[in-house]
């Protein structure tokens, strides 16, 4: 007799959407979970002495570096390993320093998006993301975009669909800012482009009606076992 | 941030719902979080119908109303009421003053509901009796649509826009998207003879920290409360009242974004005010009645002696408004918002004060400010206004400026605008636009480049306008590790392992576990939780607690693919374990799982590999009964091996052949190393707080019946069937020919409730009857 296998939750959600942004030509790539101050903060214009960096709880290690706290961390990295265009989308674990409770994780995951080259406009960035969430869920889904506050992107947005009949806010997204760009070792007067970042744990959340986040990280195999 | 309409309306007109504003604001990049009446919706129009006594009480009524639809009876202890009124009827479930109303029983008598006061409602300080509404009141409406009562906006402003932190802030956001004009009055304000410059000078150490100081001189006040309206304003956004000072500057604050300081005239040594750097170790008591340490890192509001406040955060304790204060000195200032930001973090000290100066105020209007504060001071406080106001620190304001960029914006975000029409939404924003030139307003620090200008572009015309452009077509992406972890993944579950995932941390505890204990170990610096104090250098101290957390399965097979750390190295691994009664040894797997992946794995129990095959070199740990018992696993044994992917990625053919692979793929082919989606439907069934209860069930059915399908069966025939777990499969002619025996754990659960036995006793028999029925079964017994 044969056991049955399956596959983690979020294994299978971020496939899913990884295949989507592979055929729109995006390459999966992947940065360090513990990385320098400067990668996840600094270069993406998060300066310590600005309030933006209290938005997150950082894990610092006793050796200055960072518990990356968004895939973000691999934007300069990969630009810096590439020339553009660059296509890519950067899936991995995440962390936040704060007590757990059904709502609240350590650890959680994100995919993120980058896409550099000359002559991206924001139109670009609002068709990748409607293909998206269309592909994900339904050729007929709503797609809205408001103005939001990220720093490594300027203009940024907030971007929401309409899902079994709400509005939900499922992915922060914007316009590299010049500063990031630069950053990057790109020159921001030749080549513009946009970034994307979506927590997938809530996503695996609503799409199976999960009330506790902390399964996912529980290895409950009465949980699991249900994918 | 708490905004009130009716304060918003001291600035800017609207004539749009709450909902249709609430979506403007949104859309154009203010976050609102709720909106709640200030009198809530249960609270509806009644008429009085009929008066009688209360049979046990002298001082109560029993009311008879009516609200269009039904009569109800309340209990009422007013004297103000009679047949024919119209009042306000706080149905069940109304919160009236902070207080949920219920049904309740008064002297024997059920009451279904309240008729409310004027004080009651917060509409008014009448709490003498109940409030009577016109005669044209209609029955049945919500007191809050026939009062139009105020509404409060929750909003979340990003740290951006420290500019959108008060009514003028959101009133300009509003003006900018409605394409109307602020009021913002002149001050009248009546000052005596006397200067305030001949009793205060101010010095302003270095303006790099404070590069503007105002004071202004208010003499003979009287303190007391404020007044009801000033209290109403504070308390509906969320602030305390304190007495008639204080209140004015927290509602300068809410009302213009600039914070304010009132300090006792008479406790100031000197006549003279230093803002300057706190020496080290200096001390002050803070206005909190906490006693703090400070340093060269805090700036300080000074006398001549000691310091009076910390700047752009609290105020001292010795210098504070009391009821026997008579003059005051109001300060308003601008802090460096870097300086203000370190000092606040050293002392663990936040205040709404400092949190705006973090986010930068309105450099130009300061004296604005100040003054307001003056004349509502004398209004609310009286007293003697001296006449001018002590300024130090720069006049000019340093804004930002250049050239409009209307070819790159446009480019960007996609439009066509003409140049007039980016002009007119700067303006609309409160820039200064001549010839192609802006400069940008005094509370906008968050503009500094042509990027940010475009933004503010977008979001006034608005997104949803905004034509999409397809991606140009590109080249087929590389594949990279991920691929290939994920492909290892689809091979394990193939073999029937399950992926954990496991936290990436451990704890000092946790250490006592690891085999392979190592001295350069990653350590957290700040870990909120014990559990978060190391990173794993290792997958199986993480495999072992899950081992020892699902013990109520006989066997387990889990996998993981995970990041491990020391301090020169992070490296992703591959840990697989078994565990139970039933289950083989590992090697037998992890040969399986080599020989997919075209590797001879190299591990000593096995037979070598094929000639030119590549060995992995895979360690298996087995751990026994004894070992296991001092960490709560109770299995016979536990075998885990832990693999080093990147080896493995390199040293199997995988990697290497990968271009091949893709080559194939565009012909048509499938590639291994293709994403592989399930298709399989899924109905979650949450985890039970509630215990659960096992029934063992085996049956015998024809050898051409599959479990999968018998477990589905199972699950079927209730909700409370939690989960299904096959433990036998034997083929045997000695349960007739072409039988076989299967045998099911069988759990059953509740959401809400523990299962009475009874109840399993039911799900069970129709279980029993239900598998007999569909595949010929029979129960063993």
């Amino acid at each position: 007799m044969k056991p049955r296998g399956s596959l983690h939750p979020i294994s299978q959600f971020l496939r899913e959407t990884i295949r989507v942004f592979e055929s729109l030509g995006f390459e999966v790539y992947e940065s360090p979970e513990v990385d320098t101050e400067w990668n996840n903060f600094d270069a993406l214009n998060v300066a310590a002495d600005h309030p933006a960096r209290d938005e997150q709880d950082t894990f610092w290690l006793t050796d200055g570096r960072v518990l990356r706290t968004h895939t973000s961390n691999g934007q300069v990295r990969a630009a810096k390993e590439r020339k553009p265009a660059i296509k890519i989308v950067i899936p991995g674990r995440c962390f936040r320093n704060e007590a757990t409770d059904a709502k609240h994780e350590t650890t959680f995951y994100q995919l993120e998006g980058l896409y550099i080259d000359r002559d991206v406009k924001v139109g670009h960035l609002f068709w990748t993301l409607s293909n998206f969430l269309q592909k994900m869920y339904g050729s007929e889904t709503e797609v809205k975009f408001a103005p939001g506050f990220f720093p490594f992107v300027e203009p940024g947005f907030e971007v929401s669909a309409k899902y079994h009949g709400k509005w939900l806010e499922l992915l922060g997204a914007g316009m590299v800012h010049p500063k990031v760009i630069k950053n990057m070792g790109i020159d921001s007067e030749k080549y513009s482009g946009f970034a994307f970042g979506m927590g997938i744990d809530r996503l695996v959340m609503l799409k199976y009606g999960i009330l506790d986040i902390r399964q996912f990280y529980s290895s409950d195999l009465r949980f699991l076992k249900q994918f | 941030m708490k905004v009130l309409k009716s304060w918003l309306k001291d600035f800017i007109d609207w004539d749009l719902t709450d909902d249709e504003l609430v979506s403007k604001l949104t859309l154009t990049g203010t976050e609102v979080a709720g909106v709640a009446l200030t009198v809530d919706r249960d609270v509806v129009v009644v008429e009085i119908k009929k008066i009688k006594k209360h049979p046990n009480a002298d001082k109560l009524q029993i009311a008879k109303v009516f609200d269009g639809k039904e009569v109800l009876e309340i209990v009422c202890g007013a004297p103000n009421i009679a047949v024919g009124q119209k009042v306000s009827l706080a149905k069940i479930g109304a919160t009236v003053g902070g207080k949920e109303i219920k049904e309740v029983e008064i002297r024997g008598i059920n009451s279904f509901g309240m008729l409310c006061s004027e004080f009651e409602l917060g509409l008014g300080d009448d709490h003498s009796g109940i409030k009577i509404l016109d005669q044209n009141a209609p029955l049945g409406i919500a007191l809050a649509d026939y009062l139009k009562a105020d509404s409060v906006f929750n909003l979340e402003i990003t740290p951006n826009r420290g500019d959108c932190l008060s009514h003028i802030g959101i009133a300009r956001e509003l003006a900018a998207i409605l394409g109307k004009s602020l009021r913002r009055p002149p001050l009248d304000l009546k000052m005596s003879l006397k200067r305030i410059a001949e009793s205060l000078a101010v010095e302003i150490e270095n303006t790099n920290d404070c590069p503007r100081y105002y004071a202004r001189m208010l003499a003979n006040v009287k303190i007391a409360p404020s007044p009801k309206w000033l209290q109403d304003r504070l308390l509906a956004c969320g602030a305390t009242p304190i007495n008639n000072i204080v209140d004015v500057t927290n509602y300068i604050m809410l009302d213009l974004g600039q914070p304010l300081h009132a300090f006792d005239a008479d406790k100031i040594a000197g006549k003279r005010i230093v803002v300057r750097r706190a020496k080290n170790r200096e001390k002050i008591t803070t206005l909190d009645g906490e006693k703090r340490q400070l340093s060269s890192e805090n700036l300080v509001i000074a006398d001549e002696k000691h310091p009076l406040a910390i700047a752009g955060i609290m105020g001292g304790f010795d210098s504070q408004i009391t009821p026997e204060t008579k003059n005051i000195i109001i300060e308003a200032a601008e802090f460096n918002p870097r300086v203000i930001r370190r000092a606040s973090k050293l002392l663990n000290l936040t205040t709404e004060a400092s949190y705006r100066f973090e986010r930068g105020i309105d450099s130009g209007g300061i004296q604005y400010a100040i003054d307001k504060a003056g004349k509502l001071m004398k209004e609310t406080a009286g007293g003697e206004l001296y006449s001018g106001i002590v300024k130090a620190g720069e006049v000019a304001l340093h804004l930002y400026d250049d050239e409009i960029e209307y070819k790159k914006i446009n480019n960007l975000i996609g439009l066509n605008l003409k140049d007039q029409e980016i002009d007119h939404i700067l303006k609309s924003l409160g820039f200064l636009i001549e010839d192609g030139h802006f400069i940008v307003p005094s509370w906008r620090h968050d503009i500094e480049c042509w990027q940010d200008i475009a933004e503010e572009i977008g979001r006034i015309y608005g997104y949803e306008k905004i034509k999409q452009i397809p991606l140009p077509k590109s080249k087929e992406p590389n594949k990279s590790f991920y691929y290939f972890k994920e492909y290892l993944k689809d091979i394990l579950v193939d073999l029937g392992f399950t992926e954990v995932y496991n936290y990436s941390f451990l704890s000092a505890s946790d250490l006592s576990i690891l085999a392979d204990k190592e001295k350069d170990l990653l350590e957290v610096k700040n870990p909120i939780q014990p559990e978060n104090k190391y990173l794993r250098n290792s997958l199986v101290p993480g495999i072992l607690k899950s081992i020892a957390k699902n013990s109520s399965f006989d066997d387990i097979l889990i996998f993981e693919i995970g990041n491990v750390f020391t301090r020169s190295r992070e490296k992703t691994n591959l840990a697989i374990a078994v565990s139970g009664k039933r289950v083989s040894s590992l090697s037998g797997v992890t040969g399986q799982f080599c020989a997919r992946i075209g590797m001879a794995p190299a591990v000593s129990a096995l037979p070598t590999g094929q000639a030119g095959d590549r060995q992995a070199k895979i360690k298996i740990q087995r751990f026994e009964s004894a070992d296991l018992k001092t960490i709560k696993i109770r299995k016979p044994f536990v075998e885990i091996a832990e693999i080093d992917l990147e080896h493995l990625a390199k040293d199997s053919k995988y990697l290497s052949a990968l271009p091949v692979r893709q080559a194939g793929a565009r012909h048509g082919k499938t590639s291994d190393l293709g994403l592989k989606i399930s298709k399989k439907e899924i109905t979650y069934r949450p985890i039970s707080k509630f215990p659960s209860v096992t029934r063992d069930l085996a049956f015998i059915v024809g050898q051409n019946i599959s479990v999968d399908k018998v477990a589905v069966e199972i699950y079927k025939i209730s909700d409370l069937v939690n989960r299904v777990e096959v433990f036998d499969e034997f083929a045997s002619d000695k349960f007739g020919k072409g039988k076989k025996n299967i045998a099911f754990h069988i759990f059953l659960q509740a959401q809400d409730r523990t299962l009475k036995d009874s109840e399993v006793n039911g799900i069970i028999k129709e279980i029993i009857s239900a598998i007999e029925k569909k595949y010929k079964a029979k129960l063993r017994k």
